[in-house]
């Protein structure tokens, strides 16, 4: 330990979400003296992949409402918490949460276990590995293209996320009361859910999207840029209540309420991703755990560079600039010099959304979820279900009127083991109603509609919410403190944050960040070496 | 990417991992290189490639190195993902660096596959001629056993036995087809060199 003590750090990052992890392997290639903490003994923080054992202890420690955490940062920290309090009240406000624990992000966290959970199938806690991000990211998104210019790309396995089903309970049509969403034209033609002339309607609307940003189409929109999306559907181009069902499903937001300009920005996403990769899916998904496999590879990455790594060490500023460096401690009473201090804002701000999860463990496979979508395309392993507002059954007292997504992943994940499948149903909380009531009755109404019997084994309920939207950057004498925004509530990766990412980077790098080396790397040396032939 | 004589697929590739305490040499052994005066941890070698033919049939292996997340124990779950085998590294001169050997096979067992292939491997042998000899080749035989692991003791320096372990563990490795079934990159994982990236990925 005491080693850590000696040197100055030019920077201390804390905590080990995807945006430090980012951080952490944009510098992997630069001589910086790097040290990187988290307060929690696994890597990820908000967008961690829980074993069971850990779910378990991490409902406990999320557990409460969260409501009054605004000075708790420090008084909790250690026997010389009266000291930080007293010695500078203006400190005391702007120094940064460094750490996961003390976060408010989620709250009124539960879990359940069937009661016979093993003699259905519940495997050993490590079988499983439950994403507190399951986010999907689209092929054209700036994180793939940064993961490979910056080559991790190669340590992370990335699976086809597959069909996109809507829920119906009326099943007019078809029958069946998941109707899978067409998304390409060949796809249109073929799909037998969707009478003649609807499907001249939808083409109409598809081919639009692609090019809805040309000179030739803005004014199609423009007027209506901020209304809302299912009414521009409607009156604009004549799509019944189901098709505009699946167009809106297809935005993956979370208050029904998409305005025009958001809408066809998420659809042309998804539309112009498909086959970027292989035909077939528009989004793909890290393996075992998503986001958090990506943050760990970033570690690794970092370390891999000369970076030193902690985990289970809660640290706090100690005291501000000393001669341009500030002081932080760590939980052992050792503390540590750095120029540079990056963390990530634990607070919720009190504007944020909040959004409830419900994580299922289900005794199937859902095999009937996970068609292949084209031909030659991959087997993909992770389904959307949506559940339009209202088409959840009896549930108006519950709030009808938000939408429920539903993200399936078979075991190809590494999630569960073969034979099950984890469910992430997500929607916008509800005040004054229970949320997690309706992502029960979300998960029992998937269960029935799929043609295959699984049980409910093992559930993790949470709420989310965020830290305020932007970057947090203040000075301490000539030291700087930098706090990423806490992770979005989007159901897709959002590449925003990646330009705080960028942002971190130029702090620390200071005169020798050159824009256009940001994440571009050769192979390490090692790689395909084969000089070393043993016969 | 690959050169051309790597990537001939008929040759299966296998990851191995080096873990143990700091300083028990798993860099020296990873790299083949020994450098009596660094004692610098690892910086800069993500893995290390490696051709090796085992009864007659080719491999090519990945071995990767700790990185120096062993210092504080920090080695990611992501690090076991997809090994074959776990080659876990002491220093025969250093007692303490044998007693965490437990903590060890622990974290190895808990993390990777539950067929991956363990094998026990005590460093520094060349030490033996000064005298410098803190566990008995009985002493660490004895626990790989306990432990179902094979064991060998090698020195990076003198390149005695070096070759032994990787030989072994691919031996072991390939008389589990189950272990090689569960390769990563299968056909369902995608495979972004296809993919059709444009050249300049980064406009930011």
């Amino acid at each position: 330990m005491e080693s850590l003590s000696a040197e100055t750090w030019d920077t201390a990052i804390c905590g080990t979400g995807l945006s430090q992890s980012l951080l952490a392997l944009a510098l992997s290639r630069s001589k910086k003296r790097i040290l990187h903490l988290d307060a929690n003994d696994f890597y990820g923080e908000h967008e961690a992949a829980l074993s069971l054992q850990e779910a378990d202890a991490w409902a406990q420690a999320h557990a409460g409402g969260g409501a009054t955490h605004h000075l708790d940062n420090q008084l909790a920290e250690g026997e010389n918490a009266d000291e930080d309090v007293t010695s500078d009240k203006d400190k005391l406000s702007v120094a940064p949460k460094l750490s996961g624990k003390k976060s408010t992000i989620f709250r009124n966290a539960h879990v359940w276990k069937h009661p016979n959970a093993e003699a259905q199938g519940l495997s050993f806690p490590r079988a499983y590995s439950l994403a507190l991000a399951p986010q999907i990211i689209h092929t054209k998104s700036k994180l793939l293209s940064q993961l490979v210019s910056s080559k991790a790309y190669r340590q992370v396995e990335f699976l086809a996320v597959g069909s996109f089903f809507v829920y119906s309970s009326t099943d007019a049509v078809s029958g069946t009361r998941l109707a899978r969403i067409p998304s390409s034209r060949e796809d249109v033609f073929s799909a037998q859910s969707i009478p003649a002339r609807s499907k001249r309607t939808l083409m109409k609307f598809l081919k639009f999207v692609i090019d809805y940003d040309s000179d030739e189409q803005k004014p199609i929109w423009q007027g209506s840029a901020d209304k809302p999306l299912s009414e521009f559907l409607v009156d604009h181009f004549k799509l019944d209540d189901r098709l505009r069902d699946f167009i809106i499903a297809l935005t993956l937001t979370l208050d029904g309420k998409v305005t025009v300009r958001h809408g066809l920005t998420t659809i042309h996403r998804h539309l112009t991703s498909i086959g970027l990769f292989g035909p077939g899916f528009c989004a793909v998904y890290p393996k075992w755990g998503g986001i958090s496999e990506i943050a760990q590879v970033g570690c690794r990455a970092g370390a891999v560079g000369g970076s030193t790594y902690m985990l289970d060490t809660p640290a706090s500023i100690d005291e501000a600039g000393n001669g341009g460096d500030i002081s932080i401690k760590l939980s052992d009473e050792v503390s540590i010099r750095t120029t540079t201090l990056i963390s990530s804002q634990q607070i919720r701000s009190t504007t944020s959304q909040s959004i409830s999860r419900l994580v299922a463990v289900v005794n199937s496979p859902l095999q009937p979820l996970f068609g292949v979508l084209a031909e030659g395309a991959p087997l993909p392993a992770v389904t959307v279900v949506a559940f339009p507002p209202g088409s959840l059954l009896n549930n108006t007292q519950l709030g009808s009127n938000t939408p429920v997504y539903a993200f399936v992943h078979s075991s190809e994940t590494g999630e569960c083991p073969s034979g099950q499948s984890v469910v992430y149903l997500t929607m916008q909380t509800i005040p004054l109603s229970s949320a997690s009531e309706v992502l029960d009755m979300a998960l029992t109404t998937l269960l029935q509609a799929v043609p295959a019997t699984g049980e409910i084994l093992y559930k993790l309920y949470y709420e989310q919410a965020t830290s305020s939207r932007q970057s947090l950057v203040t000075s301490q004498g000539d030291a700087t403190v930098f706090e990423f925004p806490s992770p979005s509530l989007g159901l897709a990766f959002d590449d925003e944050s990646l330009d705080a990412v960028k942002e971190a980077w130029k702090i620390v790098m200071k005169d020798e960040a050159l824009d256009n080396s940001f994440m571009k790397f050769e192979d390490r040396e090692g790689m395909d070496d084969d000089d070393d032939v043993y016969d | 990417m690959a050169s051309a004589s790597l990537s001939d697929d008929s040759v299966p590739v296998l990851k191995i991992l080096l873990i143990g305490p700091s300083g028990a040499g798993k860099s020296a052994y990873c790299e083949d290189q020994f450098d009596p005066e660094s004692t610098t941890a690892t910086i800069g070698i993500d893995f290390k490639t490696k051709k090796l033919a085992v009864r007659g049939k080719a491999y090519k292996l990945n071995i990767f190195d700790t990185a120096g997340q062993e210092r504080f124990r920090t080695l990611s779950t992501s690090y076991y993902r997809g090994a074959h085998g776990v080659i876990l590294v002491y220093d025969i001169s250093n007692k303490k660096s044998f007693a965490s050997m437990e903590k060890w096979f622990d974290e190895a067992r808990l993390n990777a596959n539950p067929d991956a292939v363990l094998y026990l491997v005590g460093s520094k042998l060349d030490k033996v001629g000064a005298g410098g000899r803190a566990v008995s080749f009985e002493q660490g035989k004895a626990f790989a056993e306990a432990q179902g692991a094979e064991f060998c003791e090698i020195s990076s320096k003198t390149r005695e036995n070096v070759k032994r372990p990787f030989v072994e563990v691919v031996d072991r490795i390939v008389q589990k087809p189950e272990l090689i079934a569960g390769t990563p990159a299968g056909s369902k994982s995608i495979d972004f060199d296809m993919g059709n990236f444009p050249s300049n990925p980064c406009s930011c």
